[in-house]
Parts: C-alpha cells; sequence; structure tokens
C-alpha cells in the first residue's frame, strides 16, 4: 500500500517572553497508508493537534520532514489541497452566516460545484438546518458542519481532530457509520479523538502519541496484543484454596475478594483442568483482553491516581539541553483548564 | 479568480459592512432631505439684488486696491482704518482666488458651485473611515474566528489568500467610493439645479479634490487591514488609531509646545493627511522670528501635497508589507 501522510522526525516548539520555550512535537513519526482509518491518539497536550495543523500547514515545523498524498508538506500542499478533507480542532465559523452560505463560499474558493453543499448536509444530517444561522447551532451541529466542509471536496483524505466532540450518542454513532462507508469507498481517514472505544471500533491501525513523540503504533489487534498479559479471571466457590493450587501449579494469581486474576497462561484448560481434579469447580473463567483504553493509559502514563489532580499529559516536564522543557499544547492546556 | 469571486460573497455578506453602508445611505439621505427642506429656488428680485450686492461687493475691493495704490505713491493720505499691506498685489480683485458672487447673499438658497467642495469633503471623511473600519473587520473578524484557518486548509497559499482578501476589499472599497461620490454629487448638483443654484462649480479642482479623496479611502482601508493583521484582531486597529491619536497627536503635540519645538506639525499624520487632501496646509512657525525684531518675517511654512503623499503612502504600503510578512510566517493556532 502507498504512504498517504508521512511525518518522520517532527518537531516543534513555541517559544513566548513569559513561559520560555515549550516543546509541542519531539521527533515524532507518522505513517499512514491508503485505505486506512487510522486513529491517532494522545492525551491532552500530548501534541496531536500541533501534528495535525503542521502536517496542514498552519503551523511551521522546526524540524522534520512530512508529506500528503506524496506531496512534501507545506511546500507542496498547495498541488493535494484540493483531494484532502480536514477539521482542525473545533473549527470556527461566522455565526451570522448559514450553513449553506459557509459551505457555499468554500465550495466557490476551493473549485468545488455548489451543488456538493446539499449533498453533504445530507450526509451530515443538516440538510434541513442548513439554512439556519450558525450561532444558533449546538456545537455537536457545529461539528457537523465542519466534517461537511472536509467532505466537501470529495476528498481523497480526510483528516478529523475530534469530529465526534459535542455530539449526542447518536450522532456518534452516525459519525462511525459515515466514516466506515467513506472508508468502503476507499477514502483514507486520519482520526483524532480522546474516545478510545471509538477509535477501536472504527480504526483498523493506530498511533499513539505522548510527550510528543510516538509510543505505539501498527494495527490495532497487534498494539493490542502486544500488551495482552493472558490473564483470566476465575470465580470459584473456595478462592483461597484455588489460589493455592494454582500456585503450586506454578501459575501467578492474584486474589480479589471472591474472585481471581490468573496471568500468563495461555490455554484455559490449565486452570479448569488443575483446579477440578482437586473437587474445586470453575463457575466462571473470562479471559480479560487489554481494550484500547488500557494500553492507552499504560503507554501515555495516564492513570488517574486518587486523590491527586492529574497534571496535562503526565505533569512533569522532561528535560531538555536549554532548559526545562513542558510538553504541551497551548490550546488543548486551555481546555483542560477550562 | 475563484478565491476573489468568494471573497466578495463574503464581504458583501459580512453584517458589518452591510450595515456601514446603511449608515452611509442614512447620512446621504439626511444629508439631502436637509438640504432639500433649506433651499429654494430664488425669485428674480432676490436674485437681482443679491448680483447687486456682489457687485457692489466686488466694487469695493477695486477701490480699496486702488486706495492702496494711491497710498503707495503717495498721492493720498491714508488713514487708522486703512489695511496697507507690504504689496498692493495683495488686495488686487484680479488676483484673488475667488470674488463675491450673488451666490454669497443669497439667503436659504442651496449653491451647487458654493457648496460642493465641503460636501465633498464630508463625503471622503465618511468614506475613509468606512475604509479603516471594514478593512479592520474584514480581516480581524476572520483571524480572530479561524476563518482564515478555514480558508488555508482549502488554499493552503497564504499570500495568496491575504492578497485576494485585500485585493477585494480595495477593490470593493473603491467601486463603493466611486459610486457613491458620483452619486452625491449629482443628486446635489439636481438640487441646485431644482431646488436651488448651479453656481458655477469648479469642476476640474472638484475631480482633483475627488481623486485625492479616492486615493486617501483606498490607504485608509489598507492600513485598517494592515493593522489588524498584525494584530490579528479588528479592535488591534482600533485601538492603534485611538493610541495614535491621544498619545501623538495630543500628547505629543503639547509636549512639543511646552518644549518650543519648531515646526512640530512635521511630525504628525495628520498634517500630511490634509496636505494630501487640500493640496497644501500653511502654518506658522513663531519660533522661526524670535530673533527678529524690526524687519517683516514671514513665519509661515507650506507642506504640499506631494510630502503628504510619500508620507501617507509611504506608511501605509510599509505597514501592509510588514502584514504580509508576519502572516507568513505565523503560527495559525
Amino acid at each position: 500500500m502507498s504512504a498517504v501522510i508521512e511525518i518522520a522526525g517532527l518537531r516543534k516548539s513555541f517559544h513566548s517572553a513569559r513561559q520560555g520555550r515549550r516543546v509541542a512535537v519531539d521527533g515524532f513519526d507518522l505513517l499512514v497508508e491508503a485505505g486506512q482509518i487510522h486513529g491517532f491518539l494522545g492525551p491532552n497536550g500530548s501534541g496531536k493537534t500541533t501534528t495535525l495543523r503542521a502536517l496542514l500547514g498552519l503551523v511551521g515545523a522546526d524540524e522534520g520532514r512530512m508529506s500528503v498524498l506524496g506531496a512534501s508538506s507545506p511546500e507542496r500542499l498547495p498541488e493535494v489541497a484540493g483531494r484532502v478533507g480536514a477539521i482542525v480542532e473545533s473549527p470556527q465559523f461566522f455565526g451570522n452566516f448559514t450553513a449553506r452560505k459557509t459551505l457555499r463560499l468554500l465550495a466557490v474558493a476551493g473549485g468545488v460545484p455548489t451543488s456538493r453543499v446539499d449533498e453533504v448536509l445530507e450526509q451530515v444530517g443538516l440538510r434541513d438546518r442548513g439554512g439556519e444561522r450558525v450561532k444558533g447551532y449546538s456545537l455537536g451541529m457545529r461539528q457537523r458542519l465542519a466534517v461537511a466542509s472536509a467532505l466537501l471536496k470529495n476528498p481523497e483524505l480526510l483528516i478529523l481532530d475530534e469530529p465526534a466532540n459535542g455530539l449526542d450518542p447518536a450522532g456518534i454513532r452516525e459519525m462511525r457509520d459515515l466514516m466506515r462507508s467513506l472508508a468502503a469507498a476507499g477514502v483514507t481517514v486520519l482520526l483524532s479523538s480522546h474516545i478510545l472505544a471509538e477509535i477501536q471500533l472504527i480504526c483498523d491501525h493506530v498511533t499513539i502519541i505522548s510527550r510528543g513523540r510516538r509510543v505505539a503504533h501498527g494495527r490495532v489487534d497487534e498494539v493490542l496484543a502486544g500488551y495482552d498479559q493472558h490473564q483470566w479471571r476465575v470465580v470459584v466457590a473456595a478462592p483461597d484454596r484455588a489460589a493455592e493450587l494454582l500456585g503450586m501449579a506454578g501459575v501467578s494469581v492474584t486474589t480479589l475478594a471472591d474472585q481471581l486474576v490468573v496471568t500468563g497462561v495461555d490455554d484455559p484448560e490449565l486452570i479448569s483442568r488443575t483446579l477440578g481434579e482437586q473437587g474445586l469447580w470453575v463457575r466462571e473463567l473470562v479471559p480479560l483482553r487489554p481494550d484500547l483504553e488500557s494500553v492507552f493509559l499504560e503507554l501515555t502514563g495516564a492513570h488517574p491516581q486518587p486523590a491527586v489532580p492529574r497534571q496535562v499529559d503526565g505533569g512533569v516536564p522532561p528535560e531538555g539541553p536549554d532548559g526545562p522543557l513542558i510538553d504541551l499544547d497551548v490550546r488543548e492546556t486551555r481546555e483542560v483548564g477550562a | 479568480m475563484r478565491l476573489v469571486r468568494a471573497e466578495v460573497e463574503r464581504l458583501a455578506a459580512r453584517r458589518f459592512v452591510q450595515l456601514m453602508v446603511v449608515l452611509l445611505l442614512a447620512a446621504f439621505a439626511v444629508t439631502v432631505v436637509t438640504t432639500l427642506a433649506g433651499s429654494h429656488r430664488p425669485s428674480v428680485a432676490e436674485l437681482t439684488r443679491a448680483q447687486a450686492q456682489a457687485a457692489e461687493a466686488v466694487r469695493e475691493l477695486e477701490m480699496q486696491h486702488d486706495r492702496c495704490l494711491a497710498i503707495k505713491a503717495g498721492t493720498t493720505t491714508p488713514v487708522e482704518t486703512d489695511y496697507i499691506p507690504r504689496d498692493c498685489s495683495e488686495v488686487d480683485p484680479a488676483l484673488m482666488e475667488r470674488l463675491p458672487t450673488s451666490a454669497d447673499y443669497l439667503s436659504g438658497v442651496f449653491v451647487f458651485g458654493h457648496e460642493a467642495e465641503g460636501l465633498l469633503y464630508f463625503l471622503i471623511a465618511f468614506l475613509a473611515l468606512f475604509g479603516f473600519l471594514v478593512g479592520a473587520s474584514y480581516i480581524g473578524a476572520d483571524l480572530n474566528s479561524g476563518g482564515v484557518v478555514n480558508l488555508l486548509l482549502w488554499r493552503p497559499q497564504r499570500r495568496a489568500v491575504l492578497g485576494a482578501k485585500l485585493g477585494t476589499l480595495l477593490g470593493a472599497v473603491l467601486a463603493l467610493a466611486a459610486v457613491a461620490s458620483a452619486a452625491y454629487l449629482a443628486v446635489f448638483w439636481l438640487i441646485g439645479q431644482f431646488a436651488g443654484r448651479p453656481g458655477q462649480p469648479d469642476w476640474a479642482a472638484l475631480g482633483v479634490t475627488h481623486g485625492r479623496g479616492l486615493v486617501l479611502v483606498l490607504l485608509t482601508a489598507a492600513l485598517g487591514f494592515a493593522i489588524a493583521t498584525l494584530g490579528r484582531h479588528t479592535s488591534a486597529a482600533l485601538g492603534t488609531v485611538a493610541a495614535y491619536l491621544v498619545v501623538w497627536e495630543l500628547g505629543a503635540r503639547l509636549v512639543f509646545d511646552i518644549l518650543s519645538v519648531s515646526r512640530p506639525e512635521r511630525l504628525m499624520l495628520s498634517t500630511y493627511l490634509g496636505a494630501w487632501l487640500a493640496g497644501e496646509v500653511r502654518f506658522f512657525d513663531s519660533a522661526s522670528c524670535a530673533s527678529v525684531t524690526e524687519t517683516f518675517c514671514d513665519a509661515s511654512y507650506t507642506i504640499g501635497w506631494a510630502p503628504g503623499m510619500v508620507v501617507l503612502v509611504g506608511l501605509t504600503v510599509a505597514l501592509v508589507l510588514a502584514a504580509f510578512a508576519a502572516f507568513r510566517r505565523r503560527d495559525l493556532i
């Protein structure tokens, strides 16, 4: 498969007189191939949005190479911009313009037939509200409008930053179906989101970023498999006795109230046979597979600690050659602080 | 071209622009109505009386000039109330820019030739304000609301996007200013024809003032656009102008006055603005005559339209170039 997005060694820092230098992205790599629905995950302030902005030419990179649809970015971005639909963070629109007018102006500027406006409004479920002023829209409706603006070009590549932001459960499901139908039609999708269950449901590939660096990437099932500890949840009548027996069989066991968590067992038959031979009958034997959330929390160090407010992306600024480097995406910090 | 088309639509759809156009029309309508209400076609008797008064005034000027010449020749003794200039050509009616006309003695009659220049200055002032505010809000609101980011996702060419916006703004403002001023003068000319007197307008002078006014309108629009681009917000442009007026035009002028700085007007933008629009401005420099006690000293000095143009165009071009340079390198977050 051909690479649709390639980022190698991307580095971006922001400078301010008051706060000094802040590294937002620190040698980040990303590869998205044609036809993928690629999830892009990271905690607040990890550099996701900065990466997407750099890729789309909205912020200048300090170092690194980027290309979109084979064209180096940002130098040759104009050559492929007509084939890329993108929304970055929560896009803002003129409140006094209607959705239809907003899209029409973009269509005119981009040389897209204005007949596409009603098609995309239909696609995102805004057909009947397209004549209303955007200032009357809810957050979810604005998000739909943003997705509509990205779809307007009939893109080959869709870059969506938090597209489900503000959507209700039905809207999230609609967005999921839309992504799938677009992927089925051959559109490559790069999807940044905090809703990990959604990513796991929709995406076939994933890249996880933390502190501006890539910490995991690959097929979703392969990334998850890498963190599979072959754990099983076991419910028996006498858990203490069962733990003793399993321990004697050389198995690692953790007792949790009235159940056991057994680790490092490939074949569950070992558990049921060991206990059954001693007259202990297994009531429940459930595999504990890692999900994206647990992998994400593990990789990004974002596990919540009781009574300890978690700081943005770990909260421990890494030391750099020029003093303390705080891994912070300014916009996302604002969201967290709000 | 597509970008310009979209920008023209966007500009026309802006509420602020629509509001400013409505204000322009309202000011236009109020001026027309009040002029109409305060004017009438003069009767033959009124005209005859005004013409006689004008002729009398001209005759008095001629007599004053003749008396001046006679006093200088020593054939007449001056009295206390005589005004005797150094050179009698100063009071020579033949050399005067403008002689009294019947229009000066027609009460309640709108005389187009007499009023046209003042009306044009009023319109230019309004259009310059219009240009500045629309220029600043057009880009300021776009930068602030994320509209520019949306557009750059479609056309990732910053210079082209900003250039299309500036070009659209200047084209639209010029078109509106040209149409508005032509309509404005035409309506008042008609009022002069049918509800007053046409007078004898100096069309050449009006044309020059009109041309200079249109250039000024374009410059103020570009200035508003450039300052708002640099400051990323409409209010940056408004704040900059307010700060300049208070700190420099008022505050610094006071300080210069206290320190008796020579010719402080040369340091004020308002001087060059006035010089450009009026063709020339004359100031009095008391410091230049401070050491002269006995002989005549002309303390006045003038600044013409050419330095006015250089300063205004230079400032605008510098700010526009700075805005483009800043926008090209800026991180849009």
